[in-house]
């Protein structure tokens, strides 16, 4: 891929290119776009920093309605080992390497702080990287193989070794923060870079994923094949409508591991997914829109244009929950968010939703990345939400499951941030 | 129930096209749709008639389509069909929407499925998903076809799909294990996911020639009660199981058309309107009492047999939501009918029945009508459907 032309495109449009371009000419596209942008600097103290990788929301910005606002740039990073420790004696061979890694990520910690204007990153491992190892993730780990969910998909599963999302408002720092940990700068934001990844960790240049999320940066894809124009400006996602609202999501203590050596860490969720807009936004009315992504209940004076109506919450009530499968038998249509909501506990969500929009591969689609305790928290999101058990007439009416199309599942364990360095099955 | 249909405004063009005309007592507001921007002089003319029945009703043409070759996969044959995008009716809930097409780029792609081993069309949704490319390279995004029914075409999936460029299209066609009870014949079949590909033109040849064969019925049949026939596709069009197999010319297609009334086993319920018979939203609706020991029951019970299809054409009317309450018996009991295909009886909703004495009541309440979207003549029926009331003749044994 080359930088695009700046040419017809919106500014946004044209950083997202360039995110999803990488390397330097990107970073150079974007400075020429924005110019420098001040970033502000981390810290030299390892220790200062949350014990979770996942700990991002308290250094998140909030909305108006006090909804965690993610960062709207996002790279995941797809790594192999470039060669296999466990080839060696359990364990001890791991040491040096572990120490490249973890000096790599600290670098990226002193240059970038700990935010939505610096940069956040997690490393998570997948049950493939566990495998070349004697021993088994300890029970405090639930992490299965990714698969295929339901009858209707049959992904591709991502049976590499590691993933790195890194995540921030500036397009540049992500660029940056991924030449920086593969040799490729000499410094990071004034940080001088000593170590790097380069000799432990290959990138995997095909399976490289990239996205954004936010108000109004849906609608300035539709110079994309299978974006409509009708996407509503206002939209963080392509879907159309406001999600992660605080009442609807985990909470990170929720999908935290609370025992055992990974205890502190979580476990990660990535489904890549095509997403069909024309039909959504071309055929169906915003009046069916609203009842397949929230309830046959909502409607547009509850929800507004792009859900800014609903202020902390979808907006579900106990009562719409549980006549879900009513809904779908005497009404011929239930909603996603009713459907899955079917799974919380205690009226508390299980799972923590880092999704975010894409055009890799030049057409939209969404990359639904979660994080809860247990891969099984997730597997029960998705079986409330895929609904095979209601009885609606048509699978459009069925939520928005028609609509989305897996291509691609992984699953990652995100290791405490003490243990994210090519942890072993069984620490200590 | 809160009807919305969508009755959009257009423009009126003046010349023929335009103007009011009355028919036996009602009023057709003819309008030309080019006016409202579509502007490929490519397209045939969509009338829209206002006020329409609350029924079946003749539309304003007869489509035109090109025939493609069926293919096979695994235990489905699947029949392609092509005609010009044009404007059908989606529903969700009770909210229904006319599908417009924005422009004349692209066409409007049908699929009629069926059981290669006994011809049944299998008119059960199960998230038909098509994905479409061009010399490898993908066309727009994967999309879920729409479950269909239209006068001509009987049961079918089908969307209007855009294409920008002229060139040879390849459509993969995914159709997911059928979540539907089988009996007879097709017990236990449609448990895989197949996938099935053809090739297809597309250029200014089919843009041409496909809508310049569309018919126009005469304006005064346009809106009254009625249905187009069946196309016929140099095959048989009866689907109930009965595959005349010496009948193998290419572009054979099954229409999918239930058998009709008498053709049922068991013994007929009867519309305790003393109507002939029992409708509901001007679906018909076969009721069949089956004794017990029939293949359909493990049980001793006697089976219900409820099969609503649209009048005129017999036309499955799919993918609903029934509950049969009996009363007069020694107890009332409601139990939900089950969505079941048959190799014989084709789709049906069933259920074991006790309790049932002659001079019972057997009410069949709809609990969501057809969620099947709509061609035009079929967009106005089957919405309004108040309970079926049954009573079950003397002459069974109690």
């Amino acid at each position: 891929m080359t930088i695009p032309e700046r040419g017809g495109l919106s500014r946004r449009d044209y950083l997202r290119a360039v995110v999803a371009v990488g390397g330097a000419s990107a970073i150079s596209a974007c400075l020429d776009e924005r110019g420098e942008v001040d970033v502000p600097a981390g810290t030299d103290d390892p220790d200062s920093l949350p014990a979770r990788q996942h700990a991002w929301n308290e250094f998140l910005e909030t909305d108006d309605d006090g909804n965690v606002r993610p960062p709207e740039h996002h790279v995941l990073v797809a790594l192999s080992l470039a060669s296999d420790p466990a080839d060696r004696d359990d364990g001890d061979s791991l040491t040096e390497p572990a120490e490249t890694v973890e000096g790599s990520l600290q670098t990226l910690e002193r240059a970038y702080e700990w935010s939505n204007d610096g940069l956040l990153f997690t490393v998570g491992y997948t049950p493939s990287y566990f495998d070349r190892f004697d021993g088994e993730l300890p029970e405090t780990v639930d992490l299965p193989v990714p698969e295929a969910l339901t009858d209707r998909e049959d992904p591709a599963f991502d049976e590499f070794d590691a993933l790195l999302h890194l995540a921030s408002d500036h397009p540049e720092v992500v660029l940056r923060a991924e030449k920086a940990l593969f040799g490729e700068l000499e410094t990071v934001n004034g940080e001088p870079i000593e170590t790097d990844l380069t000799g432990v960790f290959e990138r995997l240049e095909e399976r490289r994923r990239t996205g954004f999320v936010g108000p109004g940066l849906p609608a300035e894809h539709t110079d994309v094949d299978g974006v409509p124009d009708s996407v509503p400006e206002e939209a963080p996602f392509f879907m159309g409508f406001r999600s992660g609202f605080r009442e609807s999501q985990a909470t990170e203590d929720r999908v935290t591991i609370r025992d055992g050596p990974f205890a502190g860490g979580a476990t990660q969720q990535l489904s890549s997914l095509d997403v069909q807009l024309d039909v959504w936004f071309e055929q169906e009315s915003h009046a069916q829109r609203v009842m397949k992504t929230f309830s046959p209940d909502h409607d547009e004076d509850q929800v507004g244009e792009v859900g800014e109506a609903l202020e902390t919450s979808n907006g579900l009530t106990d009562e719409q929950i549980d006549d879900t499968e009513a809904d779908a038998r005497n009404r011929g249509v239930v909603g996603h968010a009713q459907k899955a909501a079917r799974a919380r506990e205690d009226g508390e969500q299980i799972i923590l939703r880092r999704d975010f929009n894409t055009v890799d591969g030049d057409a939209p689609g969404t990359h639904f990345l979660s994080l809860q305790r247990e891969m099984d928290d997730f597997l029960a999101v998705r079986e409330a939400m895929t609904g095979a058990d209601l009885d609606v007439g048509i699978s459009q009416n069925n939520g928005i499951r028609s609509y989305i199309f897996v291509g691609r599942r992984g699953n990652y364990l995100l290791p405490p941030r003490s243990r994210r360095a090519l942890p072993t099955p069984r620490p200590d | 129930m809160d009807r919305r249909i969508d009755r959009r405004h257009f423009l009126v063009q003046a010349g023929a096209a335009a103007g009011a005309v009355a028919v036996a007592g009602c009023t057709l507001e003819v309008e030309d749709e080019t006016a409202d921007g579509s502007g490929d002089p490519t397209l045939p003319q969509f009338y829209e008639i206002q006020d329409k029945p609350d029924a079946v009703y003749l539309p304003t043409h007869r489509e035109a389509m090109e025939m493609l070759e069926p293919v096979e996969a695994g235990e489905y044959t699947l029949a392609p069909m092509l005609s010009y995008v044009h404007p059908f009716w989606i529903i969700s809930g009770d909210e229904i929407e006319r599908e417009e097409p924005d422009d004349g780029n692209g066409v409007h792609l049908m699929i009629v499925v069926w059981d290669t081993e006994t011809g049944v069309v299998l008119p059960i949704d199960s998230g038909t998903q098509l994905r479409v490319t061009k010399d490898g390279e993908r066309i727009g995004s994967p999309r879920t076809l729409w479950t269909m029914i239209s006068q001509q075409m009987g049961f079918h999936f089908g969307d209007n799909v855009p294409l920008a460029d002229d060139g040879t299209y390849t459509a993969e066609l995914t159709i997911p294990p059928l979540d539907v009870r089988t009996t007879g014949e097709l017990e236990g079949k449609f448990a895989e996911t197949e996938t099935a590909s053809f090739e297809f033109e597309y250029d200014a040849a089919f843009r041409n020639e496909i809508p310049a064969r569309v018919e126009y019925l005469d304006r005064e049949e346009w809106g009254e009660p009625g249905a187009l026939e069946p196309m016929r596709h140099g095959g048989d069009m009866e689907n109930g199981g009965h595959n005349d197999s010496d009948d193998e010319d290419a572009g054979h297609v099954q229409f999918s058309a239930l058998p009709p009334a008498e053709e049922y086993p068991g013994i007929g319920l009867e519309p305790s309107s003393g109507a002939d018979a029992a409708t509901s939203g001007d679906a018909v609706f076969v009721t069949r009492l089956l004794e017990s020991g029939s293949r359909f029951v493990e049980g001793g019970e006697r089976y219900l047999l409820v099969s609503p299809r649209t009048p005129y054409n017999r036309v499955p009317l799919a993918d609903m939501a029934m509950t049969a309450t009996v009363s007069g018996g020694e107890t009332d009991s409601a139990v939900a009918l089950e969505q079941t295909i048959d190799g014989e009886y084709g789709i049906h909703y069933g259920a074991a029945l006790a309790g049932v004495e002659p001079g019972s009541t057997v009410t069949i309440e709809i609990d969501s009508f057809p969620q099947v979207a709509r061609h035009q003549g079929y967009d106005t029926a089957f919405f309004d459907m108040p309970p079926v009331e049954l009573m079950v003749p003397d002459s069974i044994d109690s």
